[in-house]
């Protein structure tokens, strides 16, 4: 299904998702959490796949890369989200956890056009609750 | 006594000849050693009384508390210790067992955590050509392990460029001392064993025997059974070590053979490591796969002294588990008093997994050239 075919949702002016920002919406009982790292804004399910936590408390961050024993590579600058309770990293651009492909968080399309954040959802959500978010991240 | 064990083979990983007396090492050893182990020549008279008994061998502080602390059906006829006449050994176990390879590991203790390394590198040069020559030379169903000095990785290096390539040697006998396995230190030794193709064999012998020994986790034992019952912890430190420092990243073909460390701690070991490096990877970002993964391709596992839960088919099922059946190595252990018999230990074994126990396992685990 292209962008063009799929439900489009604004959650958001572009100012109330400013660098560093978090937003949380719940469509039809599942949490979105949204973020602005630099730049790029990303939306993903607000629950880890390890245990369920709210992934929105969850540091930015970059890692260490696959490396040679005994060499630290940094990268992946902001690009990835840890969970807050066990840690397990997940990439922003792709959802897939650092340790294996084979486990991720759902990410969303979402879009900054003109001055609004869309989200492009698979079907029309029957409830939208935008709700109140906050952490000291 | 007999053993009616039918098998397609088997390797006894963990055979154990020792010392009758330090004066046996005497030909093998450099005359300076024997100044300062006052052995040989120096034995008796003046030298000994002027330095006054300078040298001690690092005994254990943790002595079995056993009125005969090794196998008492195990003394050859001239009334020697067990463990001490190669063709006694021969007959009453290997005969009796039907054993294709006994592995031959030093018995009567190692200078490995000693704290005159040079002393102790040249000890074990001297025990290594003993053992060569007073066993290994006497029947051709035994193998041994080559010691080294784990605390000199250039002299350990030297060693084993010195008799490595000997078909008779299987493997390297590393013992452990207070440097975690993994670390750097080690290394060089890794790269010649990977590229011989000579196992790491882990044993106990240096906990709490000299300077240099590791520690048990906490403290001091109290007792031979609290130290005992302790060495597990020992072998599942280093295992954690190996693979959180990239050891088997940088040798992959490098395999590390934990004998007498027990084996069933390793589920729980490997369960809690995959947990941990699926939050904590960034910290060890050199390790790509599972840690499970590394223990199941790189690291295995001495039989004896095998775990008995009270329902026996626990151990079993829990070797299907955690998919150990490739595991395992048979050690009888013979001659000390923990060992294991061939007819009872194994009884609640599958046929198949036995003879992965008994004879594939090993023969793939050594360098063993039937």
């Amino acid at each position: 299904m292209s962008a063009q075919e799929k439900h489009r949702l604004v959650v958001c002016s572009a100012e109330e998702l400013r660098e560093g920002d978090r937003r949380l919406i719940e469509l039809d009982g599942v949490e979105i959490g949204l973020l602005r790292a630099e730049g790029t804004c990303y939306a993903f399910r607000n629950s880890c796949p390890h245990q369920g936590v709210p992934m929105l408390y969850g540091s930015v961050v970059g890692t260490m890369l696959p490396s040679q024993p005994q060499e630290y590579v940094y990268g992946l600058h902001n690009e990835i989200i840890r969970c807050p309770l066990h840690g397990w990293e997940f990439s922003l651009k792709t959802g897939k956890a650092m340790f294996s492909p084979a486990v991720s968080i759902k990410m969303y399309e979402v879009k900054e056009e003109g001055d609004e954040v869309v989200l492009y959802l698979d079907r029309q959500p029957q409830s939208i609750t935008r709700k109140q978010f906050a952490c000291v991240l | 006594m007999t053993t009616r064990v039918k098998h397609n083979g088997l390797i006894d990983c963990d055979v154990h000849p020792v010392l009758s007396d330090f004066n046996e090492l005497v030909p093998y050893l450099d005359e300076s050693i024997q100044q300062y182990m006052n052995i040989g020549k120096f034995a008796k008279g003046a030298l000994a009384k002027q330095n006054s008994g300078s040298f001690k061998f690092p005994s254990s502080a943790y002595a079995n508390p056993l009125p005969v602390p090794l196998r008492a059906d195990a003394f050859p006829p001239n009334g020697d210790i067990p463990g001490s006449d190669p063709a006694f050994l021969a007959s009453d176990l290997l005969d009796r067992c039907q054993t294709d390879f006994a592995i031959l590991n030093i018995g009567h203790g190692t200078m490995s955590a000693f704290h005159n390394v040079e002393v102790a590198a040249k000890y074990t040069s001297a025990a290594n050509d003993w053992l060569y020559g007073k066993w290994v030379k006497s029947d051709p169903r035994y193998r041994m392990t080559m010691e080294i000095t784990p605390l000199d990785p250039a002299q350990a290096v030297q060693e084993i460029e010195r008799i490595g390539k000997r078909p008779e040697i299987v493997g390297i006998n590393m013992h452990c001392v207070n440097i975690p396995l993994g670390k750097r230190h080690y290394w060089p030794i890794y790269e010649i064993a990977e590229a011989y193709d000579l196992p790491i064999v882990l044993h106990p012998d240096t906990e709490g025997t000299g300077e240099y020994a590791a520690s048990f986790g906490v403290g001091p034992a109290s007792t031979y059974m609290e130290w005992h019952t302790s060495l597990g912890l020992i072998g599942q430190r280093n295992v954690i070590s190996l693979v959180c420092e990239g050891v088997f990243e940088r040798f992959p073909n490098l395999k590390v053979n934990f004998i007498e460390y027990g084996f069933s701690w390793i589920a729980p070991t490997m369960w809690r490591m995959d947990k941990n490096w699926k939050a904590l990877r960034h910290e060890v970002p050199w390790v790509k796969m599972l840690p499970s993964e590394y223990i199941r391709r790189n690291i295995r596992f001495g039989t004896q002294p095998i775990e008995e839960p009270a329902r026996p088919k626990d151990l079993v099922e829990l070797i299907q588990m955690i998919g150990a059946e490739h595991m395992l190595l048979f050690c009888s252990d013979y001659p000390h008093w923990d060992g294991d018999e061939l007819e009872r230990a194994f009884l609640h074994f599958p046929g198949e997994l036995r003879h992965k126990v008994f004879y594939e396992n090993p023969l793939a685990s050594f360098r063993i050239q039937p």
